[in-house]
């Protein structure tokens, strides 16, 4: 039997990233964040638009995040207001808190934070600075994403443009891989280390660069700090639900259309986001890390963390991808895990040797092989937990949902078929 | 760092210092499984009870690269 030629393809390239990177995303106009996508978004047309941010004290900020409910934007979701907490609580003398922008999207699939460098980076740095001030922290550092020149440009250029008093600006550029992102790795990189992944013993609020307390946070979540700190809590409080105030941003990956980043209020219906064909196949929500869910398991759903979880589904650092009727998404899930193998910082045992065994048990789904799923399903759980960052737990967290939410798939693999169009016509 | 000892005592793997040297295995069976390329599998979460834990200093302090802690 030989392969479908979209597979020979995949197979030819293992290990690259299924999805590319998307340097232009198409971005639409949001209600908060993204409200000036084609107005000028240097310094002085960012201060015209919203004045200069107030002097918040701690408690005033932390007061603000909470009752905003600002969660992280980089995947993890940790409250931000907790992480603030913890950094202020351990500082002392002569261990002055130190403020970090991680604007290094290590997925390729995510655009958000290269769609904020480009409409903006302003609202980013103000956030940041806020929040420095509050901390009586001096350096703000921000870590530019290395395959993305044109983002990673927008944001240094903004940078540049800062007069912000007592405070001094550092820029990192994150080596192009999907780790570098990761919070450790970031500070390795600040250490002038490679950038990749170590094992923590504290939380970076509690130590982090230097071994000072350390408010690492995403660009996205810097973002909303700013526009909270520029405009007041009021209007992201009329934004969203109760429960969840605000807006989130979303990169949105549909067959047929370009890839978009939008924002969208939480609360709003799901379905509406997306072209209704896409709906007609499994979505894999979150990303490479996501999981794979199907439009009968969001039935009625809207966008929410909690209600999403409580549906199984992560939403992660917000991309949402949905290959439609016409893919096969089992084909595609073994292409991700390849790419996250090739990925791996190659540092944690159980990474190295765990995920190309799994990415092999994957593939061997696809190809129908006797006993791959069990195969897949038993290193899931062996790799899960055993590594310094969340590379193994992800790409586990990816296959077992495939194996869940893309059973009927995985059936129609072990008996020599495929149920996406396209795919079946060119294996019978 | 490793002296905390009592009952929340936990066992930690450091992954990137880790070479499946295996020694952790030998000298703690019960807290520590090998997987087929010989990296711990640390059972329990972690826990060490109050009767392992000297056995479990032992295996930390054995460690040819350092990588098993207990925290």
């Amino acid at each position: 039997m030989t392969a479908p030629a979209s597979e020979r393809d995949i197979l030819a390239h293992a290990g690259a990233s299924p999805i590319s990177i998307e340097h232009h995303p198409r971005i639409e106009p949001g209600p908060a964040l993204l409200r000036h996508t084609t107005h000028a978004h240097d310094l002085r047309a960012h201060r015209l638009r919203h004045g200069e941010p107030p002097e918040l004290d701690l408690a005033s900020l932390h007061a603000m995040a909470g009752a905003a409910a600002v969660q992280g934007r980089g995947g993890a979701g940790f409250p931000f207001a907790r992480k603030l907490r913890t950094a202020a609580e351990h500082a002392r003398r002569g261990r002055r808190p130190i403020v970090v922008v991680n604007a290094s999207e290590g997925e390729p699939a995510s655009a958000k934070d290269a769609a904020l460098a480009e409409v903006a980076p302003h609202l980013v740095l103000d956030g940041a600075a806020v929040a420095a001030r509050a901390l009586g922290a001096r350096e703000v550092h921000v870590v530019l994403p290395g395959d993305r020149p044109r983002a990673s440009g927008l944001l240094a250029t903004a940078v540049g443009e800062r007069t912000d008093a007592r405070l001094t600006w550092r820029v990192h550029d994150a080596p192009a891989r999907f780790v570098a992102g990761q919070a450790r790795a970031v500070l390795e990189l600040m250490a002038g280390r490679p950038g990749l992944p170590v094992t923590a013993w504290a939380p970076e609020a509690v130590s982090g660069h230097r071994g000072r307390p350390t408010l690492l946070s995403n660009a996205e979540t810097w973002a909303h700090i700013g526009l909270l700190a520029l405009e007041g809590i009021r209007p992201t409080l009329e934004r969203g639900t109760r429960d969840e105030p605000g807006t989130t941003l979303l990169t949105l990956h549909a067959a047929g259309t370009p890839v978009t980043v939008v924002e969208v209020e939480h609360g709003t219906p799901l379905a509406p986001l997306l072209p209704a064909l896409a709906w007609d196949a499994p979505v894999l929500i979150g990303g490479f890390h996501g999981t794979w869910t199907t439009s009968a398991a969001l039935a009625g759903a809207h966008l929410s963390r909690a209600e999403l979880r409580e549906r199984g589904v992560g939403l992660g650092a917000g991309v949402i991808i949905a290959p439609g009727p016409d893919a096969c998404p089992l084909g595609l899930t073994a292409a991700i895990v390849e790419h996250l193998a090739a990925e791996s910082a190659g540092r944690c045992g159980p990474c190295v040797n765990g995920l190309p065994a799994l990415a092999r048990a994957v593939r061997g789904v696809v190809h129908g092989v006797v006993g791959a799923r069990e195969e897949a399903a038993r290193l899931s759980g062996l790799v899960t937990g055993r590594g310094a960052c969340a590379h193994p737990d992800g790409t586990a967290r990816l296959v077992a949902s495939a194996l869940t939410a893309l059973a009927g798939e995985v059936a129609a693999h072990a008996d020599g078929g495929c149920g996406a169009g396209a795919a079946q016509e060119v294996a019978s | 760092m490793s002296g905390s000892g009592g009952d929340a005592a936990r066992l930690r793997v450091d992954w990137p210092a880790c070479k499946a040297h295996g020694l952790c295995h030998e000298l703690l069976p019960d807290l520590v499984r090998l997987d087929e390329w010989g990296y711990p599998i640390v059972l329990a979460d972690g826990g060490v009870t109050p009767a392992q834990i000297a056995d479990a200093r032992a295996a930390v302090r054995a460690c040819p690269r350092r990588a098993l802690h207990l925290t």
